[in-house]
This record gives structure tokens, C-alpha cells and sequence, in this order.
């Protein structure tokens, strides 16, 4: 059959360019997401060019906005086994990271004119909660709605994690909230019109120390009260799961056959295009640059594209979430910190569940198109929001990985990247009013679960905003309790 | 493809098995060129639609020759040396890749696939199509072992680190070398020379190196750089060296950088760009100056100096060349007799090139007999490295690619990285010399300014 290819690593062609095009994609980020181009094997040498070339021609973006997307490390697709030979100084913290052009999209990617002058709800972030929640508000009625967001959808924490989405957690309401959202994914496609990939391969969890096996099993027992079926497998029984896993060291192993992963970046656009639909406008390449107070209130949000004033202010920007507090005068207690992760060479499928080992934060899948995807937390790894991508990060991971799959180890790395977890101080998000301004409303601090939350939390809070019936949960993670003392704390948090 | 008849001299004849098959090899030649001088043009099926593939790119930057070989996964055949009795496997295809059943995924969606929206929502469909499609997801299979304990990491420090031995990257080392600067030239090729050797020949070209040109311990060949990193101590680039058969990861530090990686051979849309027999400009001068495989017939389709200097020197190996044409403009006088200005190409043929048409002037569809189309068309400049160092990447609307900012002398906006040559932009050989001999130049100064102000 006719083709004509562009990118031929994923089968991408014209017609998907400028399909992409007409759905609004019109900068380079965001074609790559949506069509895949460049996500193949070569990561963008062949074709990279040429869809630059198609998007002047076809006028979907001026030359200026013309931007590449950030090459990602190792240039050349690396044999996992030679990444783990790099020596790491485990006592040091990492340093550096190749940069990213996060903080300076050119202008002329944005939008041109200016902004709504007034709208009842202003939500800052356009990540998956920002957006889920408009979406929420829509389903109640509310589409008085601008979504800003500063990059391109995909641009924060929520087109950059692992996918993973999971019932096991360590408090009922985690518990609860997880549950439904995987409901929630299970419908996605026909709520919204865009397939999601929930794939329930489940999620088998490993502790290699005595104080996490007891936690695995205290948990199990909790998430059995709640109606998963998490069970504690036999090291025989963990085998049969994933087979060639090694269980060196392992003391206790849970496994919940219906926690699962997601492709991350069709929900964005499944919420956004549903938000749109509804009327709700969701304005990218927008930088909220301020607010204007008066009487304990938010009456304005300044962008980089005119003000609008509101009623309400949303709060969404995950790790970014304390500076944009700061300019509004509120100070949060999170924390952005780099999380790396990293993807393989794509393969057939043989592995089912997302595989975990608590103690070291590892953690590793198979996505819907077969590439291990992977990341590990570094305990060293200090506070700020640093997207760089690090030697030490594919070293220890690389190393970490092949030693529960030593048949990974020829496999290739075709890409690094990183993200930020936005981290509070009991690893629980920050939901509800903001004491002292009251249309100030948070939906931030969710660490490293923020995605698999999203859907049941956006619809819990749409129903609190819309009817303003009480919900224990803006009261429970309320910013109130690290003032009062009363932590939320969740121990099962991979990272 | 065939080889021409001085080929038989460059070196031994060995065999391959191919899923069973005996195919003739020689030795030490990338397994993607003996098979396709065997007359197997299909090595590959496409991720999505299965479609057949052959090598494109011949540099590692497409996806077009990957095989299972020796029960790896996705190896780069176009990159690794034949060997006797290397087990070569075709991937991604059921029964075999000749008669690839899924293959009809092509032909069901003509207009595409649309996997977002596809199906959504549509109860049974929705989720017959997710157990489909993970099924067919992925390519190659888990190795069955476990790799080898690598070699420990090498570490070497130098004061300055080249990265590719073409043209610029050779200029570059030659006056560092005059300088008496110690540097370490790295190049992923088993010789010297890049275009000047494997490209399209340019008349004004610099010679390509002579035997001893630069000190052996300057120069590392085989090894391929993989990231500029950085550590406590400051940049570094990461590379895979495979100079001694056993492939080790070799860390560089260094006080200053010259890339001047070139540039890849970026894929030109057209229908059917993507069959058997379709070349980028770059595969078809390496496979005929270094290798002497050539196709019989050939229709060649681009732009530039390239298009017309490949016409020459395929002629001159005796390949018929059908067709030129030139998708910019008209050709210019000095252009091989037939050389036409164009639009619209399209390669024709099921598994394999057969035909070649475009639109002419007069708007009138002309359509040729082939057995390749050849592509030529500006590299795209390998700027991952140069933007990794924290060098400003920008598009250059003229050329249609994104190519590193420098100034005249190659300084970019990080003020250890400095590039010459094909990765700013296409340059020709005699360009990318003068190129590297600047930033080489400017290099050296601000070395010495820096110790100079470093005793102050
Ligand atoms: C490596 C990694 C792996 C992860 N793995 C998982 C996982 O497996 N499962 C899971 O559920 N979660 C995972 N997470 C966490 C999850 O991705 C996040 O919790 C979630 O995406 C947060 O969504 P968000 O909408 O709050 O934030 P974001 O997606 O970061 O959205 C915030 C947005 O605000 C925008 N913004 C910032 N400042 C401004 C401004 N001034 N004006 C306008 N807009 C602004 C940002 O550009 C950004 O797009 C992972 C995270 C990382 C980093």
C-alpha cells in the first residue's frame, strides 16, 4: 500500500503529521506525542528534520516556533549491561544533568491574542489533574473554565512518568481512591473517545528487607479489607508471575493481579479535547506570571497574556506548585525532586506485571508497545526542579534491572529522561482551601502516584466545588494539618 | 543490488545463515550490504503496518536493517562486521518476511491507522483491539541469556575531545596536533576519513587522510559517543568503544569539546519511501566506493550539488542512472544530460523497487523502470551532543533542518563546546575543513587566554 513515511521507525506518515495539525498539535513536542514520531528506535535522526520541514510548509507554526525536541541520551541505542559497568560514587549526591529547554519556550509558540478577561474557575497547570478537573467541572455543569498551562500538554511531571497504576497502597484512602480511578480508566475510552491502553497486568512488589516484608503483608491485609485481592505469593509462585525474575534477597513478595500501567499522554488530550468540547478554553504556552489580592481573596491571574479575573483559583501545577503559591504569597511545604526514568528498545511482550523492589525504589514494566520502561529513585538526590538527565541515574538503574532480569542485560536503552515528583512531607497531596484565601483551592503534592489519582480525585473535588457538599478528603489533606501536626503519612511510595 | 566486478578482491568469502538459508558473505562487511549483494532485499517488517524494509541509511539512523543476529534483538546490520556462520533472523513477521501475513494491516488502512481513537469506546472491539495490539506491539524477543561481565569503564582525560574524524573533525585535530595541544579524536567508523572517504566525491575536497597522519594514541576508532554528560568533575562524553572486539564504556573528560559528528541521512517523504531499494545518497556512494555493490538501474531524486555528483560517480560505476531529478529547481548547466526539475516522486514496486515516477514541469506524471532510488537530500545535523553540552539548536528554514548556533570561529553558547562541519548546517568537505581548522584554532586561544588569566 502508498505510504509516504516520515518517520519509519514508528510507521508515522504525512497524513498523521498533518492529522496531528488539524487536531491543534502544532509544535513540535507535541506532534511527537501524538503521532510517536520520533519515539522509535533512531529517536528522531531521520525523521526529525523532515517534520520540521512538513510544519513550515503546512504553516502550523512560524519558523521561530520551529523547535526541536530535547535529544535524549544515549545517542546511540546502549546495551543496558554497559551502562551498569559506569562507576557510581553512591556517597555523593548527583550533580548536573543534560539540560532541558523547560524554562524557555519561545514566545511565539504562544497563542496570539489574549486571554478570556474573566472566567469563573482558573486552573494553573494544564497536567493531568488540572485537566481532569476541568473536565470534572464540565460533567456538573461548569465550563466557565481556563486551564493555563505554561509548555505543551505533556509538558510537566504527567507526560513524563512510569504509567504505573495501583490499588496497593498503605491508607484506606489512598486505598479507595485508586480503586476508582482504575474504574475510572477502564472507561476512558468511552467517556472521552481516546484510548488509554489500561493494561491489568498487575503489579508484584518485592521487599528485601525484614521492616518492608511487614509492611508488604500488613498492607495486604488492609487492601484485602478494602476488596483487592492483593495476595503474598511463594518466591515459586513470584517465579511462575515473571518468569527469569531473580528473588535473591527477596522476604515477602505481594502481588495484586489488577493494578496496571496507562499510556500517559492520550489522557491529556482525551481530557483536554472533552474540555474543549464543553467549551472550557485550555490555553498552552501560557505562563501564569502573578495574582492580584484583595480582602483574602485571589481577584486576578496575571499571564505572560493579559489578566483574568475570577472567582475561584485552582492550584495544579504539581511540582512547580511552590512557586506559583509563592507569587500569590502562600508558602507550600512541597518539594520538587528529580525523578529519572528511562525506556528500552521495544520487544515482544514477556513481561505482565509492573515489577517493584520497595527498599530501592526500582521499578520497571512493559509498556503497551513493548519497551521496558523504568525508573529508581536516588536518596541523594537534592531538592529542585532539575529535568537533567544523568549517567549515575542509568548506571544504577541499569545495574539494579539486570540484576532481577539478567536477561535484559543486551537489551538497549533507547532514551533517558526525568521528571519531578512533587513531594510533601507525609508523601499525601495538599487538597482544598488555602487558610487565609479562600478562593485559593489546592490540588497539588502528589509525589510520585499523581497520575493514577487523578480521575477519582478530579470528581471528588468537581462535586465539592460545584455543590459545595462537604468531602472529608479537603479536610483530611488539607495545607491546615502540617501547621496542626496531623501528618497523613503513606509508606508505600516507590522512590 | 550486485557487485561489481572488482568486488570479489576485498576480502574473504564466508557464509551467513539467513532463518535457515545459506547466504554469501565477506568478511568484515556489514551483514545489511552482503545480504542485500545477495540479492535479499528484505530484511525487516515495519512496528505498525508490517510493511517490507531494507537498509535506507547505512549509519546506524534509521530503523530500516534491524534483524535478530546471533538471538540479540534489533541489531544494526548496516553497522556490524559479516561473520562466518552468523545466524541472522528477520523480525516482526508471521510466517516468515517474504510472505508476512500481517502484512494486510497495510492494506485495511490505507488512510492510516489512528490508534488513539480507533475503536474507543466500542465495547468488545475496544478491548479485542488492546489484546491485539499487545500482541503485535514490540520487536525482537527477550534475549535468552544474560550479556557477558562488561570490562571495566575506561576513564581518560584529555585537554580537548573531538568527536568524528571527517572532514572538520580531522582539520580540527591536525592543528590541535601542530599546537602540541593533547586531544583525543574519537570516531565511530573502523577508519578515518568519513565523507571524504564513503560520500559523494566533491571536486574541491581535501584529500582524504593519509596513513599516520595523526599520532596513533590521539585517535580512537570503533567507538561510538553516546551522551556529553556531566559529573562532579565537570563534562564528560560517554562512549562505547569497541576497538578491541569486546565492546567497554569509555568516559572522556575534557577541557574543551569539538564535535563535529556530521550529520544523518534524514528521510524525504514521498510515497513509498520507505520499500526496498530506496537509499539515502549517503548508503549508495559508501556501498559502491568501499564495498562495490551497486544497483543496476537507478532513479535519483533531491536536491543540491549531492544529487548531481552522485549521478556521476554511479554512472561512472557503471549503475544506469534512469532518472535525476531535482525537487528544488531547475538543474543547473553544468547537470548530467537528462537531469529534470520535479515534484511528487513516488517509488513504485510491492517488496522491492521496481519503478520510479514524478511529476514533470508540464505537470505530466513520468514514470521510469529501477531497481533503487537513491535520495539525496542535506544531511540532518547531529546536534544531540552539541545540545546536550548546553549549544542552542535552531531551524534553519533555507536548508529545511535544525543545526547548531556558532559563530564564525564554531563557539556555541556553552563555552566548552565547540562544532564544526556538518553538524552546523550541510557544508562541503572543503567547508567543513576550513570549519574545523577555526573553531580548532579559536579553541587553542581560549585555552591559553584561560591559563593566562587563570595565573593573573
Ligand atoms: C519519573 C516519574 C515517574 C512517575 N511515575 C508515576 C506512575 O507510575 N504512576 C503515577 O500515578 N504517577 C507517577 N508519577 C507522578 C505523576 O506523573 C504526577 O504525580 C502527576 O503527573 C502530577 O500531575 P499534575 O497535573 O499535578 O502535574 P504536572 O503534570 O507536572 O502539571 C503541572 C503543569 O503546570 C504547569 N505550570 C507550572 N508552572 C506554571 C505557570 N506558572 N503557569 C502555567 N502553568 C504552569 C507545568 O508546565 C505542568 O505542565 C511519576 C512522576 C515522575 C516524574
Amino acid at each position: 500500500m502508498s505510504k509516504a513515511l516520515v518517520c519509519s521507525c514508528e510507521d508515522v506518515t504525512v497524513e498523521d503529521i498533518r492529522h496531528a495539525v488539524a487536531k491543534g498539535f502544532r509544535d513540535v513536542e507535541s506532534v511527537k506525542r501524538f503521532t510517536g514520531f520520533g519515539t522509535g528506535v533512531c529517536q528522531g535522526k531521520s525523521c526529525l528534520s523532515a517534520v520540521g520541514a512538513l510544519l513550515a510548509r503546512e504553516k502550523a507554526q512560524k519558523p521561530e516556533g520551529i523547535v526541536p525536541f530535547t535529544p535524549r541520551p544515549p545517542l546511540y541505542p546502549t546495551e543496558l549491561s554497559l551502562l551498569a559497568s559506569f562507576p557510581v560514587d553512591e556517597s555523593k549526591p548527583p550533580v548536573g544533568g543534560v539540560p532541558q529547554e523547560l524554562d524557555t519556550f519561545p514566545a511565539t509558540l504562544r497563542p496570539e491574542g489574549a486571554v478570556p478577561t474573566r472566567a469563573r474557575v482558573v486552573i494553573v497547570g494544564g497536567g493531568v489533574l488540572g485537566l481532569a478537573l476541568a473536565y470534572n467541572l464540565s460533567l456538573r455543569g461548569e465550563t466557565d473554565v481556563v486551564v493555563l498551562e505554561r509548555g505543551y500538554l505533556c509538558a510537566g511531571a504527567s507526560g513524563r512518568n512510569g504509567g504505573g497504576v495501583r490499588m496497593q497502597w498503605g491508607t484506606a484512602a489512598n486505598i479507595e481512591l485508586a480503586k476508582r480511578s482504575i474504574e475510572l480508566m477502564g472507561r476512558f475510552a468511552r467517556d472521552l473517545g481516546i484510548n488509554v491502553w489500561l493494561r491489568q497486568g498487575g503489579y508484584l512488589f518485592m521487599a528485601k528487607t525484614k521492616a518492608v516484608a511487614e509492611r508488604l503483608e500488613r498492607n495486604a491485609a488492609l487492601h484485602n479489607k478494602h476488596g483487592v485481592p492483593t495476595r503474598m505469593l511463594t518466591l515459586d509462585e513470584a517465579r511462575d508471575v515473571v518468569p527469569g525474575l531473580s528473588l535473591e534477597g527477596a522476604q515477602a513478595v505481594s502481588y495484586n493481579p489488577e493494578d496496571g500501567v496507562i499510556f500517559p499522554w492520550p489522557f491529556l488530550w482525551g481530557y483536554a479535547n472533552a474540555c474543549r468540547k464543553a467549551g472550557i478554553q485550555v490555553e498552552t504556552y501560557t505562563r501564569v506570571t502573578g495574582f492580584e489580592l484583595s480582602d483574602g481573596l485571589v481577584r486576578k491571574v496575571k499571564t505572560d497574556r493579559g489578566d483574568i479575573s475570577c472567582d475561584t483559583v485552582v492550584l495544579a501545577s504539581g511540582a512547580w506548585s511552590p512557586e506559583v503559591a509563592k507569587l500569590a504569597g502562600v508558602s507550600l511545604p512541597n518539594e520538587p525532586h528529580r525523578h529519572e526514568i528511562l525506556s528500552t528498545e521495544p520487544l515482544k511482550p514477556f513481561l505482565g506485571p509492573l515489577v517493584s523492589v520497595l527498599d530501592s525504589g526500582l521499578y520497571f514494566s512493559q509498556s503497551m508497545r513493548g519497551e521496558i520502561v523504568g525508573g529508581m529513585g536516588d536518596p541523594l538526590e537534592p531538592a529542585g526542579l532539575n529535568m537533567g538527565s544523568t549517567l549515575r541515574f542509568v548506571s544504577r538503574f541499569a545495574r539494579a534491572l539486570t540484576e532481577q532480569l539478567p536477561n535484559l542485560g543486551h537489551v538497549k536503552v533507547l532514551r533517558q529522561w526525568a521528571g519531578c515528583y512533587d513531594v510533601t512531607p507525609d508523601n499525601s497531596p495538599i487538597l482544598g482551601r488555602t487558610p487565609g484565601l479562600e478562593n485559593l483551592l489546592q490540588l497539588s503534592g502528589f509525589v510520585g502516584h499523581g497520575f493514577m489519582m487523578a480521575p477519582a480525585v478530579a470528581e471528588r473535588m468537581a462535586q465539592w466545588m460545584t455543590t459545595g457538599a462537604s468531602d472529608e478528603l479537603f479536610t483530611r489533606f488539607n495545607l491546615r494539618r502540617f501547621q496542626e501536626g496531623k501528618l497523613e503519612r503513606e509508606d508505600m511510595i516507590i522512590g | 543490488m550486485r557487485r561489481l566486478p572488482d568486488a570479489a578482491s576485498r576480502g574473504k568469502s564466508i557464509t551467513m545463515d539467513l532463518e535457515g538459508e545459506t547466504v554469501p558473505a565477506i568478511e568484515g562487511e556489514p551483514v545489511a550490504c552482503s545480504l542485500i549483494a545477495a540479492g535479499e532485499s528484505v530484511l525487516a517488517r515495519s512496528i505498525k503496518y508490517h510493511r517490507a524494509r531494507g537498509p535506507y541509511c547505512f549509519s546506524g539512523a534509521c530503523s530500516h536493517c534491524l534483524m535478530r543476529v546471533d538471538g540479540l534483538p534489533n541489531v544494526y546490520t548496516c553497522r556490524v562486521p559479516a561473520r562466518d556462520g552468523m545466524k541472522l533472523e528477520r523480525q516482526n513477521a508471521y510466517p516468515s518476511a517474504k510472505v508476512d501475513v500481517f502484512e494486510a494491516i497495510d492494506w485495511f488502512f490505507p488512510k492510516g491507522l489512528d490508534h488513539h481513537e480507533m475503536f474507543a469506546g466500542v465495547p468488545v472491539a475496544e478491548q479485542v483491539m488492546a489484546k491485539v495490539a499487545r500482541q503485535l506491539a514490540g520487536l525482537g524477543l527477550l534475549p535468552t541469556a544474560p550479556a557477558p561481565e562488561r570490562l571495566p569503564v575506561e576513564t581518560v582525560r584529555t585537554r580537548v575531545a573531538v568527536v568524528g574524524a571527517g572532514a572538520a573533525g580531522l582539520a580540527a585535530a591536525q592543528v590541535l596536533a601542530a599546537q602540541g595541544l593533547p586531544f583525543l579524536l574519537l570516531e565511530r567508523d573502523s577508519v578515518l576519513g568519513g565523507r571524504l572517504l564513503s560520500g559523494v566525491p566533491e571536486a574541491d575536497a581535501p584529500p582524504p587522510p593519509a596513513e599516520g597522519l595523526l599520532a596513533p594514541e590521539r585517535v580512537r576508532t570503533r567507538v561510538t559517543v553516546i551522551g556529553l554528560f556531566d559529573d562532579e568533575e565537570g563534562h564528560l562524553l560517554a562512549a562505547v568503544s569497541e576497538g578491541t572486539g569486546e565492546p567497554r564504556l569509555v568516559r572522556v573528560y575534557a577541557e574543551r569539546f569539538l564535535l563535529a559528528p556530521g550529520g544523518h541521512p534524514p528521510m524525504l517523504p514521498f510515497e513509498n519511501n520507505d520499500l526496498p531499494g530506496v537509499y539515502a545518497s549517503h548508503a549508495a556512494s559508501l556501498l559502491v566506493r568501499r564495498y562495490g555493490v551497486a544497483p543496476e538501474t537507478a532513479a535519483l531524486v533531491g536536491s543540491g550539488p549531492e544529487l548531481y555528483a552522485l549521478a556521476r560517480l554511479m554512472t561512472e560505476r557503471g549503475t544506469k542512472v534512469v532518472a535525476v531529478v531535482d525537487l528544488k529547481g531547475s538543474p543547473p548547466a553544468d547537470a548530467p544530460a537528462g537531469a529534470v526539475h520535479g515534484s511528487e516522486p513516488k517509488a513504485h514496486g510491492h517488496n522491492a523497487v521496481s519503478g520510479f515516477s514524478y511529476q514533470d514541469a508540464s505537470g505530466r506524471r513520468v514514470k521510469v523502470a529501477c531497481d533503487a532510488v537513491l535520495v539525496a537530500v542535506a544531511p540532518s545535523p547531529s546536534f544531540e551532543l552539541a545540545r546536550q553540552g548546553g549549544a542552542k539548536v535552531e531551524y534553519d528554514e533555507a536548508r529545511e533542518v535544525f543545526a547548531v548556533v556558532a559563530d564564525a570561529e564554531g563557539r556555541t553558547e556553552a563555552p566548552d563546546v565547540y562544532v564544526a562541519g556538518d553538524v552546523r548546517g550541510a557544508r562541503s568537505a572543503a567547508q567543513a575543513a576550513a570549519d574545523g581548522r577555526r573553531a580548532a584554532e579559536a579553541l587553542v586561544q581560549s585555552l591559553t587566554q584561560a591559563a593566562v588569566g587563570g595565573k593573573s
